[in-house]
């Protein structure tokens, strides 16, 4: 064992004598569960502070949906974790085609939102099929990778996941949401480098990831705005009038971020947060509501609960029994962690601006449903490895 | 897990995991813990925004009251923005608004949404978010209160108070009054740290200039919270600006009215002169390069008028002169640049207050100080009973006969029968000398008093007791210090190529001896010498000209006359008309009294008797001045100017009153205009004969208002009556 101490062993009291040490509900992993928890908790507060201005007479409108979408994800996860992810080998290609079909099919009648088509509108929800196809294309990979249990991974093994990985993320490129895309392949990259993948496998993957994006660019398919926040994180103090909106989004977040010193301005007493400054604070920048509001202290708590997380996932990857738990592991893992990378990164200027959603924190009911059921994925994999 | 590849893989994962949160981290740190008090510091600004309110500067009153620069209430009806988002609801309230502000609804859309574009859509407003709209300015007072009266119907009206100056009498005194402008790159980082918003319009000459910092008074402001775009969420604080002060001048400006009417209605006759330069034996011209004849040019000139016991000044007038409400007129640059030409032409230059900026010549209008000089050091054996004998010429005797065949050893005095020789005084004592202006005596004191003495800077010393060389220290811009020259001076002139080439580095006796009758180097302004005659008349107190009487607490009511201010409810809050002594002379009688009895002898004659009667310089043009009334004393002077032709001769008098109750001290200059007794002493002769009532002085009145289509910078203005210019044979009371 490599960790004794964060792997305690099963109690083995005479009392215990209904269930054995394997049994899944006695290996619930309670310290992944907890940071994930935290996080919705820290997270529905943070909205609260970003939008309590935003809707006349209501407050608590978008705390209360995302309170709302907290509970629903929360039975999610409870359902997944509740099942075997054996039985998802076998149905994996089935969600994986869902997926692609939803995929195709928004960009047909998805509901067109500043340029781009991401989701489908149901009235007062609308759903984003592209947060539900990272899970799915995730565990079709890792179920495409572990029929075979060979240490190295063969050419045409390769070229197999390439396309798996590719027409989906494509689907995603062309929406366009290139920040979804890049989740989806570093997820992908995770799986590939655990499942053997040689160097030049990798090299080949992020030449081609360039040029499909330079290829989407120059065709037109991604558009000028997503350009303009390229070219404002190039140039973080262009007075451009066109790159404007952009380059001040930022500018605000990173003071925000930068104002809220050791300790932060206390809760809802935040100047920039509470004063409008931050366009879509509530989803892609709530991170610098928090770090206004709750300081290094703030911010370092919350990436510590990330930290903690991803290290709980790691450890699941690293105690799974049999390869497709631990590729599961292994995507879930590269996918948050980018989630945070990017997001965070973002407000604070060292990555360019797009639309990818803290896990948990950020406002949003797609987003937190998908993350959910891979955080259900994983823990299915923990409550199950000793059997 | 199956294989430690599998596990080093994942653990290169993991690598690669705690890398991206190590970075995050350290971004982290340097946001939060390294930038973040410079940024706070940032953000706070960010976050508020201030608005200046300007406050009403202060107005300007002669001494009696009257109101010389005033400003002018400008109301501006303004809509608060929040009225105007809903586009029905605007367009309904423009096309009320319309008509009761006599303007249309396509100018109030595009004072809301900027001129259309190409795309037939609005570019944006020109103005600020933080304030009010502004849809019409310059509105009634009856229409505003209308306005506001019913503000339930038109809802986010409000109406603001903005100032515009107003010169009331212009442009009576326009060069002591001054303007405002604009403020120039130069002075841009002066009056940023002085508090001042680059838009402001500030004093740039005049009082307006030297008293900016009382009469701007002290703003206040607004601070609102606004958000990212702009928009105000609260105002936070407000401060109401507070009034400049109030400035009272010493100037009367009846007074001035006069000598700006006296001043430009004699140099107007004088351009009607006809003038003619010498001839030799034989009836040829003595400069054949020039022409015979010519009318005086009388482009310029300035009049002072003081008291000399306090150092106040009464009036102060420059010719040629300029309206100051062109300044505030909204014309064109093209328009402006054709009323205030640039020009390099002395004559011309119209912002330039030749009294006080004027570095002149004062010819024999000196030699009373160089009286002074004679008697207070001892340099006339025998003081005022040392007598001279005037030939009509001096020769040099400190220089030997050869060098003498280099340079002028002989000067000769003013010419007398016609032109044809130069006059001759007989015996003369200074007295006599200063009464009928014998060069010859002062060429005398002019060498022996440097030839004798080492070369030492005896006369210098002496003038500058009264001023002379040095600034009067007068609370307007711009001043000239003048120059009593001397060794160094010299020396900076020829190599700075002011002077010829080929004029000596050296201080010799010939500049000494120039300086002696006021000509030369010597370089004076018109208050310098109304400076240095007002010593002379107090009995050698050498008192720093006043404009500025005090500074008043803002809100001095108005009387029952139109245009002036009722003096009476004034509060001052600060006293500038202290009687201030730079340097008390003391002089003792048996050097002031054979001075002032010249001068007097200047008005009253007689003159001195040699071959025939000489009469003194001023007696017969003051033959018709009432002399009973207000005895007075004074000097005329010629200046000579280029080549010595005598229409380039400018004319230079001084006189005081001998009544210490009526204390005035009366300057002129005229530039050009021949000789001292015909062009400036008339001219000075008229401000007595006001002063005691012989001449019509009129009232002055508040100006109309500035004609635009005008293409001169001010209107031609003459005498009501110019009988007090003219002398014995038709001079006399109106």
């Amino acid at each position: 064992m490599v960790f004794p101490i964060l792997n305690p062993r099963p109690q083995s009291r005479l009392g215990n004598i209904r269930s054995g040490p394997g049994d899944p509900r006695r290996n619930i992993d309670w310290t992944m569960l907890a940071p994930v928890v935290l996080l919705g908790v820290i997270g529905a507060f943070a909205i609260y502070s970003a939008t309590f201005w935003k809707v006349d007479g209501d407050p608590y409108w978008f705390a209360v949906r995302q309170v709302t979408f907290l509970i629903v994800s929360a039975v999610a996860l409870v359902v997944v974790m509740a099942f075997d992810y054996q039985l998802l080998r076998e149905r994996a290609y089935f969600l994986y085609g869902c997926s692609v079909i939803g995929l195709v099919m928004v960009l047909s009648v998805g509901a067109l939102k500043g340029g781009a088509r991401l989701s489908f509108d149901f009235g007062p929800i609308s759903f984003q099929p592209a947060e539900f196809a990272k899970p799915a294309v995730l565990v079709a990979l890792a179920a495409y990778f572990s029929e075979s249990r060979e240490e190295d991974m063969s050419y045409s093994k390769f070229i197999g996941g390439l396309v798996l990985v590719g027409i989906p993320t494509a689907l995603i490129i062309v929406q366009p949401d290139l920040g979804s895309a890049f989740v989806l392949i570093v997820g992908s990259l995770c799986i590939l480098v655990m499942a053997g993948a040689r160097l030049r496998y990798l090299v080949l993957i992020s030449v081609l990831t360039v040029a499909t994006v330079a290829a989407a660019v120059v065709a037109g398919i991604v558009d000028r705005y997503q350009l303009k926040r390229i070219t404002a994180f190039v140039n973080q103090n262009s007075s451009d009038k066109d790159l404007e909106r952009y380059v001040f989004q930022v500018r605000y977040a990173k003071r925000a971020v930068s104002t809220g010193g050791w300790f932060g301005k206390g809760y809802l007493k935040a100047p920039l947060t509470n004063g409008k400054f931050i366009p879509v604070q509530q989803s892609d920048f709530i991170f610098s509501a928090i770090a206004e509001q709750f300081g290094m202290i703030g911010g370092g708590v919350v990436l510590g609960l990330f930290g903690l997380l991803l290290f709980r996932i790691w450890r699941v990857g690293h105690l799974s029994k049999d390869l497709f738990g631990a590729y599961i592991c292994a995507g879930i893992f590269g996918v948050i962690l980018w989630h945070v990378f990017q997001n965070i990164g973002m407000t604070m200027g060292i990555m360019p601006v797009t639309g990818v959603p803290l896990p948990f924190v950020s406002y949003g009911g797609s987003s937190l449903l998908s993350f959910a059921i891979m955080i259900g994925l994983v823990e299915s994999i923990h409550m199950r490895r000793m059997r | 897990m199956a294989s430690d590849k599998r596990a080093s893989r994942l653990a290169a994962i993991g690598v690669v995991a705690m890398l991206l949160f190590g970075a995050m981290g350290m971004r982290m740190w340097f946001l939060q813990v390294v930038d973040s008090p410079a940024l706070e510091q940032k953000v706070q600004s960010n976050k508020t925004r201030t608005q200046k309110l300007l406050p009403e500067r202060g107005r300007i009153f002669d001494r009696f009251g009257r109101i010389m620069a005033d400003n002018e209430k400008m109301l501006t009806v303004t809509l608060a923005w929040e009225a105007l988002r809903d586009q029905a609801d605007r367009l309904e309230l423009f096309g009320r608004l319309a008509t009761i502000l006599q303007t249309t609804v396509t100018d109030l859309e595009t004072r809301y949404g900027g001129p259309l574009g190409s795309d037939g859509k609005p570019k944006g407003t020109k103005y600020s978010p933080l304030l009010p709209l502004p849809i019409k300015e310059d509105v009634g007072e009856d229409t505003a209160m209308y306005l506001l009266e019913r503000s339930e119907d038109f809802p986010g009206i409000d109406v603001t108070t903005e100032w515009k100056r107003a010169y009331p009498f212009a442009p009576v005194a326009a060069h002591i009054v001054g303007y405002l402008g604009a403020i120039t790159k130069n002075d841009s980082a002066q009056y940023l740290d002085q508090g001042y918003n680059l838009n402001e319009r500030v004093g740039q000459f005049g009082v307006e200039k030297v008293y900016e910092r009382y009469l701007r008074g002290t703003p206040g402001y607004v601070k609102f919270e606004v958000d990212s775009r702009g928009a105000i969420l609260q105002i936070l604080e407000r401060v109401e600006p507070i009034p400049g002060n109030d400035l009272q001048l010493s100037v009367d400006l009846n007074y001035q009215q006069f000598a700006e009417q006296a001043l430009e209605t004699q140099l107007r006759l004088r351009r009607f002169v006809e003038t003619c330069q010498a001839q030799d034996a034989k009836r040829k011209s003595v400069k054949p390069q020039f022409p015979d004849c010519q009318n005086l040019k009388a482009p310029a000139g300035s009049v002072v008028m003081m008291n000399y016991s306090t150092g106040e000044v009464i009036a102060l007038a420059s010719y040629p002169t300029f309206d100051n409400r062109w300044f505030n007129s909204g014309i064109s640059g093209d328009k402006f640049s054709e009323i205030f030409p640039k020009t390099d032409d002395p004559d011309k230059s119209l912002l330039v207050n030749r009294a006080i900026q004027g570095q002149y010549n004062l010819g024999s209008s000196f030699k009373p100080f160089v009286a002074f000089a004679a008697l207070d050091t001892g340099q006339l054996p025998g003081g005022s009973e040392y007598r001279y004998l005037d030939q009509g010429e001096y020769t040099l005797v400190s220089i030997d006969r050869e060098t003498c065949q280099m340079i002028k050893c002989i000067y000769r005095n003013a010419l007398c029968g016609g032109g044809n020789y130069a006059c001759r005084y007989g015996k003369v004592n200074v007295e006599d000398a200063l009464a009928v202006s014998s060069d010859t005596f002062f060429y005398k004191i002019g060498e022996e008093i440097f030839s004798e003495r080492g070369g030492q800077p005896i006369l210098q010393e002496e003038v500058r007791k009264f001023g002379f060389g040095s600034f009067t220290g007068i609370d307007l811009p711009f001043e000239s210090a003048g120059r009593v020259p001397d060794k160094e001076s010299k020396k900076k002139l020829v190599e700075s190529g002011v002077l010829m080439e080929g004029e000596s580095i050296k201080y010799l006796v010939g500049d000494n001896v120039q300086l002696s009758v006021g000509q030369g180097l010597l370089a004076a302004t018109p208050l310098q010498l109304a400076q240095a005659y007002g010593t002379l008349a107090n009995g050698g107190d050498v008192n720093r000209p006043l404009i500025a009487l005090a500074l008043l607490e803002p809100g001095t009511p108005n009387s029952t006359q139109v245009g002036v201010a009722d003096l009476t409810q004034a509060t001052v809050a600060l006293n500038l008309g202290t009687k201030d002594t730079i340097r008390s002379l003391n002089i003792p009688p048996e050097v002031l009294d054979p001075i002032i009895r010249g001068l007097t002898r200047v008005i009253t004659g007689p003159g001195v008797f040699y071959d025939s009667y000489h009469s003194t310089t001023g007696e017969r043009l003051f033959a018709s001045y009432p002399y009973e009334d207000l005895p007075l004393a004074g000097k005329t002077g010629t200046a000579q100017g280029a080549a010595s032709l005598p229409w380039n001769d400018s004319s230079a008098f001084g006189a005081f009153s001998l009544d210490l109750n009526q204390p005035y001290v009366v300057t002129a200059y005229l530039e050009k205009s021949g000789y001292g007794s015909k062009a400036a002493a008339p001219v000075v002769k008229c401000m007595f004969m006001a002063a005691v009532g012989a001449a019509t002085m009129a009232e002055v009145l508040p100006a109309n208002p500035l004609d635009i289509t005008a293409t001169v910078a001010a209107p031609e203005r003459s005498l009501p009556s110019n009988r007090c210019l003219g002398g014995a044979a038709y001079g006399g009371r109106d």
